[in-house]
């Protein structure tokens, strides 16, 4: 295994830009008869079970990653049709308060940049688990105003609601 | 060695996590990857080790392949293996008793010709020290070329080459 003949490199002229011509040719000399020293006492092959484990584990690996690739769309499409619901929520009640009042419908974007560029799927697993669980506290809250259960205080209720959504669509989340 | 064009469509295949394109992968290389770790460690129960973790690093990372030499890139993922796999203390400590283990065998015996757990390359090899015996075990089974091998290395292209050289030729006269 000579490495000088598959990488293509011309080791005499390669030395002699740091070397005299016969330091350059004595070095390339050297470096050849090296090389053919290790290419003599070749070390042992690798088992051929063990690279059948080998391809055993990447078939293993690749069928982890599929697993991996999928469960992360499915939690993104579940988290955006969770958001899409909580804003079509929140849109009906403030347009059941009357047309007296017109008040800044305050949505937010749910998923953060950072997770639908990223690939690294433990960290995004990790990042979208806490936004279930904010998009769960928000139908929670959504939950309470529609059965009356903020004692009569509707828009305190929905200003909290909007509280939480500006929280969601600050820095934190923008990764 | 499969050609480039061969080994363009591999990758390509293995990017797109195709598992027979990762096992012609395997075939390609396991032998050199194999012969870099066992050079290093001289243990053939470390290679095995080292070997699998750096195939199942490469399903992880072969998206983050950019084109260049495969090798070197390939090779600089084992270079990295190996010097975790020497950041473990423990391990060190049983790498250094190998090597001593091999010394010792060898003033004992002065045992010559191949033997599966001790050979002469491997005892000679520990007597290099470890940064010259890397760069050497890296420039061989790699076959990169003395500037790739220092782009790897963050080093100018003329350390490299003198460093090899001397280690090469000391080697040589290790082996007489």
């Amino acid at each position: 295994m000579a490495a000088n003949s598959q990488n293509g490199e011309n080791l005499k002229e390669l030395s002699g830009k740091f070397l005299g011509a016969d330091e350059a040719k004595q070095a390339t000399e050297d470096i050849r008869r090296g090389e053919e020293l290790l290419g003599g006492h070749p070390a042992p092959e690798p088992d051929s079970q063990l690279v059948a484990d080998i391809k055993a584990e990447i078939g293993r690996a690749l069928v982890d990653r599929r697993a991996n690739a999928f469960k992360r769309i499915a939690y993104k499409v579940a988290a955006v049709a969770a958001a899409i619901i909580v804003a079509a929520a929140i849109s009906v009640k403030l347009s059941d308060r009357g047309a007296g009042e017109t008040k800044e419908v305050v949505t937010a974007s749910i998923i953060p940049a950072a997770v639908w560029e990223s690939d690294d799927i433990a960290v995004d697993d990790a990042e979208l688990g806490t936004i279930v669980g904010e998009i769960e506290e928000i139908e929670g809250d959504v939950l309470a105003l529609e059965l009356g259960e903020n004692g009569g205080n509707g828009y305190e209720a929905i200003e909290e609601l909007e509280v939480e959504l500006e929280e969601i669509e600050g820095v934190f989340w923008k990764g | 060695m499969a050609k480039s064009d061969d080994l363009g469509r591999i990758i390509a295949g293995c990017k797109e996590g195709d598992g027979e394109s990762f096992s012609q992968l395997v075939d390609i290389y396991a032998g050199r990857c194999y012969g870099y770790f066992y050079r290093l460690t001289g243990s053939k129960e470390t290679s095995d080790d080292l070997l699998s973790e750096l195939f199942v690093k490469l399903v992880e990372k072969i998206g983050h392949y950019r084109g260049g030499s495969f090798d070197g890139w390939l090779f600089k993922i084992a270079s990295n293996i190996f010097h975790d796999y020497l950041r473990d203390k423990q391990r060190q400590k049983r790498l250094l008793d190998g090597r001593k283990e091999q010394l010792e065998l060898e003033k004992r015996d002065g045992r010559q010709g191949y033997d599966e757990r001790v050979d002469k390359l491997q005892m000679q090899l520990a007597k290099l020290d470890d940064e010259t015996r890397e760069l050497i075990m890296l420039r061989f089974y790699s076959q990169a070329s003395f500037k790739e091998i220092a782009a790897m290395r963050s080093e100018p292209i003329g350390t490299t080459l003198s460093k090899v050289h001397r280690g090469l030729k000391k080697l040589r006269k290790l082996m007489e």
